[in-house]
């Protein structure tokens, strides 16, 4: 048998074997590194197309530099059930004051003076499925979205608003929100709104507004309008003043693909809206939009810096917005991504940076681990300020303080 | 001729007497069968002249009273400015003269008044106007009308007088006004059927009482609210909850803050009636409250074991903090609480002592130092600014009593100058707000019908079986023309219904006599109003809503198509304009403790405002009698029905006001429909079986 035998100068030997060496060790040194901060840099399958640059785990100034004008928060801080929250399962959070309320499969918990306290069905809420939270500007209210019904917790009351003994189009509540004098509460048989000043309900549903069922997921206000999420409807606008609807349909039909970007709402069935600083912002679990009221604009996760396409929720802040996905918390101001994931091995977190709507040859996204992180990566609920996060998901409710 | 004369006369003489004889008869049978007893006078003109409800004899005969209600006093003293509630107008009165020198006219039923501390300026509460007035008093002159909420009653201003907190008592909420803008700053949410208010000395909380119970779950015990606003953020802080107590009309500060005083009743419905007669069914009283979200709430009451000082009204605080004034408004009195003893006490007692007293009949001697005898129903109260003086709005005698506080003794009374002639129509509303012809004057009729409405309580009035029948209070408004009375429709006329079985079962004490019974029943059939439905119904415009509810009402095939049958129909049963067909009926609402009897339907004009409803109040809103009490589809055919369509009927049977807006035939597009039930056989049937 023929064998080929490779001969090869001295120095190219040795010239080999030193490079083989130095990749060995430096890979394993990195593998080191990542399993003691936490790091979870490894390319992998959920986070496909990534450029991954490795710095220094924990380096804050380098991550706000490079998130520019995107907030960047850290420390971050988890509860459980054994800190206190009523139940793992966190579906809202809502930021009032000195005060965090926390909406859980279990009650509502209340962090307040570092302390928690719980609320439940025995002390008035309509269940202790709390999917939604929102407080009045006006009144300081808490109003709270259960599976059971509406409650309003006004100064330690709580009063309730069911389907059988209101107004109110269903007992199943997804989100709800106070604009004004108004409450508006989506809902599993429509949508609709109370007057508080009038104590009267308009419900709406796809018998009178341009829903393609009655299966509401998200609503939000602003600049005299409402927006509807609707399950296969789009996105429902509502004009307080003329009192006229409009819908917002996904223009391609197609269920499975987006054939034309940016043409609109990415998919006819939506999860959630929120409306800030001009802006409409809806989530999807198949990509998320940007609407300016001109414009529609498209984001997946393979095209940006979205962790997932698959959104349980929004919450626009100002100019910044925050999609709650299955594998993380994205945030965007138009401009840049910044995202939050805890990392496979749970030790630690990472925060993702894409300095550009979309990925492009030149915009590539960043990589850097971080010491601590949301306590999972299925977000459901957000709600941020000017000075720290919070965020709920599906095991325990993370806090996270604005680096500065 | 003369003889022929004689002859004709005699024959005219036994004509008349021939047809005077069965015509007395038939008198008599009439008023027999209207007032339920053999003996009440013959004389028509107790029901006929004093009863009709308008028109030139109701005219003729009626007068319109001042009613004083509530009062205010300018700063140096020398000025009273007196609500006249039945006339609309805010009367300035000389406290030296005792002279009215203006009568400035307001709007509908003004309930309060407040004066700005420079004493320049007055704002005025229309309870039926939805809107406060502010009033420069130089001038005498309405300056700005700020609208509020439904009902506007108490008002206060805050420590800077920046803005005005107005107690809106229809909507159960809180209106912010900011005064320089004149606008609406906020709602907050207050209690049920909110009235008095009081700024706390710091100026940093308001307390807002309330009259009506929380809604809660039947036949359970009650609680009323105390609504505390944080005046810096003005947002509710707190809410206390008052057990076993309600009707708490206003609330006053002592000038240090250590405590709140606020009126009260106590309540025993969860027990038969019969309890009357074991002193047990009604008690009155006042709540202390202690600052702090951790602050005590006692409950102590002003009667005695043999005798009852009812339906307390107002209450004020002298400048000193050590005496209190209640306006007992169902004894003609007033009560003065040594402050002090009150303290005491509360100091020396247990939690569980203090609970006790809440009951306790004999312990008002150790505050209460005296009572003092007033004119018809006194109501508002003020004190002069150095505490000398105590002026007393006496609402049914129009004067203002004017009682020095040193001797604790009436000195004057400052007649306001309403009509003289004491009409039968008002002597029955005195007796209707008095508690005299109580036993031990436990009550009135005016203590479960607050302002001739109801009291949103229901009762066991124990006329066969005991805890069996339970049933919910209803409105003594606008029920003239609306035939019989009670749940069980037995009584056919007021006479029958507060005669003797109202002291049989009731009063547990002497019945009224024929004069005051006439009385009573002219007051309850000239038709007390209403307060005017501007809540869902403001200008008899439908809203879409409404309209389409309207369609539902009125409807006659179900969302499939199939024709609903007529004792199914909402407007068979319930026809304008009183919507209700004045008869009995079982629309399935019976419970395991209710004799097998239909029930007087009831009408359903102004319903928004009379939770809970049903005749044993077990539905908390208008939607639950369909939602959870109508098994079967038998209160109508709703099952087929969407959930927008029930909140469209809902909202449509929300905006029902007075009948007098109203006519049988309603309207052009129902008019047909209308025609159709009055000649159909099953209504004629109906009515021609049920009038047997």
């Amino acid at each position: 048998m023929f064998q080929k035998k490779l001969i090869y100068p001295n120095g190219i030997k040795v010239l080999l074997v030193t490079i083989l060496i130095l990749t060995v060790s430096g890979f394993s040194l990195k593998i080191k590194d990542a399993y003691l901060q936490g790091d979870n840099s490894v390319p992998n399958k959920t986070t496909p197309g990534r450029n991954y640059r490795i710095l220094s785990p924990g380096n804050y100034s380098e991550i706000v530099k490079a998130a520019g004008e995107m907030p960047v928060y850290g420390h971050w801080k988890s509860f459980t059930e054994k800190d206190g929250l009523p139940a793992h399962k966190a579906y809202c959070v809502r930021i009032d004051g000195d005060r965090v309320l926390v909406g859980t499969s279990g009650g509502l918990g209340v962090y307040e003076n570092g302390k928690w306290r719980t609320y439940t069905v025995k002390d008035g809420i309509a269940h202790n499925g709390i999917l939604a939270i929102d407080v009045s500007k006006l009144t300081g209210d808490v109003w709270l979205g259960t599976l059971g019904g509406l409650t309003r917790w006004s100064a330690g009351k709580f009063d309730t608003f069911t389907q059988l003994n209101s107004g109110l189009a269903n007992n199943v509540i997804y989100s709800v929100i106070c604009d004004g004098k108004d409450v508006w509460a989506a809902t599993g048989g429509g949508a609709g709104h109370y007057d508080t000043f009038t104590d009267q309900w308009e419900i709406y549903m796809e018998r009178n507004a341009p829903m393609h069922e009655p299966w509401t997921y998200g609503v939000c206000a602003g600049d005299g309008k409402i927006w509807i999420a609707a399950w296969g409807g789009g996105v429902i606008e509502y004009n307080t003043k003329t009192k006229k609807f409009r819908d917002y349909v996904d223009p391609d039909e197609q269920m499975e693909l987006d054939v034309f970007p940016d043409d609109g709402v990415v998919h006819d069935i939506t999860t959630g809206v929120s409306y800030d600083d001009g802006i409409l912002w809806v989530a999807t679990y198949f990509g998320v939009n940007r609407y300016d009221g001109a414009h529609w604009n498209t984001y997946f996760d393979h095209d940006s810096g979205l962790l997932s396409n698959f959104n349980n929720f929004n919450r626009a802040v100002g100019s910044v917005v925050y999609f709650c996905t299955d594998k993380g918390l994205s945030t965007f101001n138009g401009k840049t991504w910044v995202s939050y994931q805890r990392s496979e091995n749970n030790t630690g977190g990472k925060v993702l940076i894409t300095n550009g709507p979309k990925l492009k040859n030149d915009v590539k996204t960043k990589t850097f681990s971080v010491p601590t992180s949301i306590s999972h990566n299925f977000v459901i609920g957000v709600d941020a300020n000017e000075d720290e996060i919070w965020v709920a998901t599906s095991y325990g409710v993370s806090h996270g303080e604005r680096i500065k | 001729m003369r003889s022929k004369r004689l002859i004709y006369l005699g024959v005219v003489i036994v004509v008349i007497g021939l047809l005077g004889i069965p015509a007395h008869k038939l008198a008599r049978k009439h008023v027999n069968y209207m007032t339920a007893v053999e003996d009440h006078p013959l004389m028509c003109t107790s029901c006929h002249l004093h009863m009709p409800n308008s028109g030139l004899i109701y005219k003729a005969v009626n007068k319109t009273y001042l009613s004083p209600f509530n009062l205010a006093i300018s700063p140096d003293g020398n000025k009273l400015y007196v609500v006249a509630q039945e006339s609309s107008a805010l009367l300035v009165v000389d406290n030296q003269t005792g002279e009215v020198t203006d009568r400035i006219a307001v709007g509908k039923q003004p309930h309060t008044v407040i004066v700005s501390r420079d004493g320049k300026v007055a704002f005025v509460s229309n309870q039926w106007a939805d809107n406060v007035y502010k009033i420069d008093l130089t001038s005498a002159k309405v300056i700005d009308t700020l609208k509020t909420g439904n009902g506007p009653a108490g008002l206060v201003l805050s420590k800077d007088e920046k803005f005005l907190y107005v107690v809106d008592s229809y909507s159960n909420q809180v209106s912010v006004i900011d005064v320089k803008r004149k606008t609406e700053k906020k709602r907050l949410v207050a209690g049920n059927n909110p009235t008095g208010v009081a700024l706390s000395p710091s100026g940093d909380l308001v307390y807002v009482t309330s009259r009506r119970v929380l809604p809660r779950p039947y036949r359970t015990p009650i609680t009323t609210e105390m609504t505390v606003i944080d005046a810096v953020k003005q947002r509710v802080k707190e809410r206390k909850m008052f057990r076993d107590a309600y009707v708490m009309e206003n609330v006053a500060f002592t000038p240090t803050g250590d405590m709140a005083v606020a009126t009260l009743i106590r309540p025993k419905n969860l027990i038969p009636s019969i309890q009357v007669e074991e002193g047990f069914m009604m008690t009155h009283g006042f709540g202390i409250i202690e600052p702090g979200e951790n602050g005590k709430i006692i409950q102590l009451l002003t009667d005695e074991p043999n005798a009852y000082y009812s339906d307390p009204f107002d209450v004020v605080i002298s400048p000193n903090g050590k005496r209190a004034y209640i306006s007992s408004s169902g004894v003609d009195m007033i009560q003065v609480l040594d402050l002090d003893r009150v303290r005491k006490l509360i100091a020396e007692s247990t939690p569980e002592e203090l609970h006790n007293y809440s009951n306790n009949r004999g312990i008002s001697s150790r505050y209460v130092l005296k009572r003092i005898s007033t004119g018809a129903n006194p109501k508002g109260l003020v004190l002069s600014p150095d505490g000398k003086y105590l002026y007393v709005a006496e609402r049914l005698d129009d004067k203002i009593a004017v009682i020095n506080t040193a001797t604790l003794e009436t000195e004057k009374q400052i007649d306001l100058g309403g009509p003289r002639k004491i009409t039968v129509a008002r002597k029955g509303r005195r007796l209707f707000n008095n508690s005299g012809r109580t036993f031990q004057n436990q009550y009135g009729c005016y203590t479960c019908h607050p302002d001739a409405g109801e009291d949103g309580l229901v009762y066991n009035m124990a006329g066969v079986g005991m805890g069996r029948n339970v049933t919910n209070t209803q409105t003594l408004r606008d029920i003239g023309d609306i035939p019989p009375y009670k749940w069980n429709g037995h009584n056919q006329s007021v006479y029958k219904q507060d005669g003797m079985r109202f002291s049989t079962f009731l009063t547990r004490t002497e019945p009224f006599n024929y004069d005051d019974l006439d009385a009573l029943a002219s007051y309850i059939m000239t038709r007390i109003k209403n307060p005017p439905n501007l809540m869902y119904n403001p200008t008899g415009e439908l809203t879409a809503t409404q309209k389409r509810g309207e369609k539902i009402f009125f409807r006659t095939h179900t969302n499939c198509g199939k024709e609903i049958p007529y004792k199914s129909r909402c407007y068979v049963c319930h026809p304008p304009p009183d919507f209700t067909d004045k008869l009995p009926e079982n629309v399935g609402s019976l419970s395991e403790t209710d004799d097998s009897i239909p029930f007087d339907t009831p009408q359903l004009n102004n319903l928004y405002n009379a939770s809970p409803y049903l005749h044993d109040g077990r539905a908390l809103s208008l939607e639950e009698i369909w939602t959870k009490y109508d098994p079967g589809d038998r209160h109508g055919i709703t099952s087929d029905m969407t959930k927008d369509q029930l909140n469209d009927l809902v909202q449509f049977l929300k905006s029902l006001r007075d009948a007098q807006y109203y006519s049988k035939y309603y309207s052009d597009e129902y008019k047909p429909l209308l025609k159709e039930l009055y000649k159909n056989h099953y209504f004629q049937d109906k009515n021609q079986h049920n009038h047997k």
